[in-house]
């Protein structure tokens, strides 16, 4: 039963990628009316060393930034970056692992 | 007085084009621009043709993103040409051209911008050709570019004033005021990295004074047009294809000019 229960708990450790992920940061981005505009913002932000993926949502102004464990960006930091790709930052908040 | 007449319409038609970025309208500049340290790759193919006048041009483009708000290219341009009984081909005058965005109000799925931009046609395109492929001078084009840009509709409007340089024959074709009134509608909501569609429609009006030679005022130049032009541009993640003809809806040009039938353009576009 023990023997049962340490499995159980390993498979549940491996199979859960959000415990080793890093910190998902939710930019609130305004400017973004459009999907070809908005890839500038993609091509920036990847361009940062540790941002593993970007993902866009065009209606809600969104912009989530998920990065490698152990790598922080400052809200400076993406504004520079968002700034660079044509638009304005309104907002950032950021989820941690 | 004739060939002067063939010659200025011949440099109207092939080099009345303008250097658009992704995203502006298809026959008129907007106050698009490059994100910082973005490169644009961007090849087009041009047709214009009016009576027995007709030209293709297709035309390299790269643009760089200089600042966020501040992008610079050259537009190298390879001509078919033909007025009837001759035909030329050869690389046109090359285009160098930047833009900047000087003012821009973001909100929530909205942008409006506003933009300047400078272009200078250089004089390398043969002009001795019959047709020519070169004005023989340099030009130089200045323009102000207005854009609302939401996730439903668009709407751009843009004023250029082109002056023409003087080429060694003593020919100054007349400076051009060029003023376009753009709409556009997105049919559905863009999801990024999906293919969206933007249908746009433009009035375009060229208002061109008389040519020159040698200080005296031709009789067959100058005049104004007015154009419908439809288009659409499709564009998935990084790239853009655009299209779109160019229709005259009022001709009012001096005697002895060919009117315009029709412009037409297909332009693909990588952002880098």
């Amino acid at each position: 039963m023990k023997k049962m229960i340490v499995l159980i708990m390993m498979i549940g450790l491996w199979s859960t990628p959000s415990l080793a992920a890093g910190t998902q940061y939710n930019l609130r981005v305004d400017g973004l009316s459009c999907p070809f505009c908005a890839y500038g913002i993609e091509k920036k932000l990847k361009r940062s060393k540790g941002v593993e993926t970007v993902k866009i949502d065009l209606e809600k102004g969104m912009v989530v930034v998920q990065v490698k464990e152990g790598i922080s960006f400052t809200k400076a930091h993406f504004k520079k970056l968002v700034d660079d790709a044509g638009f304005t930052l309104k907002s950032m908040t950021e989820a941690a692992p | 007085m004739r060939q002067y007449s063939q010659i200025i319409m011949g440099i109207l038609l092939f080099f009345g084009s303008s250097v658009v970025f992704a995203h502006d309208p298809i026959f008129s500049p907007g106050p698009h621009v490059l994100f910082k340290e973005g490169i644009e790759v961007h090849v087009g193919v041009h047709r214009e043709k009016a009576g027995s006048d007709k030209s293709d041009e297709l035309g390299l483009e790269l643009a760089y993103g200089l600042t966020g708000d501040w992008a610079a290219g050259i537009e190298l341009p390879y001509l078919s040409a033909e007025n009837g009984t001759n035909k030329a081909n050869g690389t046109g005058d090359a285009h160098l051209f930047t833009k900047y965005r000087f003012w821009r109000n973001d909100s929530l799925g909205v942008q409006e911008t506003a933009a300047v931009l400078l272009n200078v046609i250089l004089a390398n395109g043969d002009d001795k050709d019959n047709p020519p492929l070169g004005s023989g001078a340099t030009d130089t084009l200045l323009g102000f570019a207005y854009g609302y840009e939401s996730l439903k509709w668009y709407r751009w409007t843009s004023l250029r004033y082109r002056q023409n340089g003087e080429n060694n024959a003593g020919l100054r074709r007349g400076d051009k005021w060029l003023l376009d009134f753009v709409v556009g509608i997105r049919p559905k909501p863009p999801v990024y990295l999906k293919a969206d569609t933007v249908l746009i429609l433009e009035l375009n009006a060229e208002q061109g004074q008389r040519a020159e030679h040698n200080g005296t005022a031709l009789a067959g130049s100058g005049g104004t047009q007015w154009f419908i032009s439809p288009g659409v541009f499709w564009t998935l993640r990084n790239f853009a294809i655009k299209a779109g003809v160019q229709l005259p809806i009022v001709s009012n040009l001096r005697v002895g000019q060919a009117e315009s039938d029709y412009r037409a353009k297909l332009e693909l576009e990588w952002h880098l």
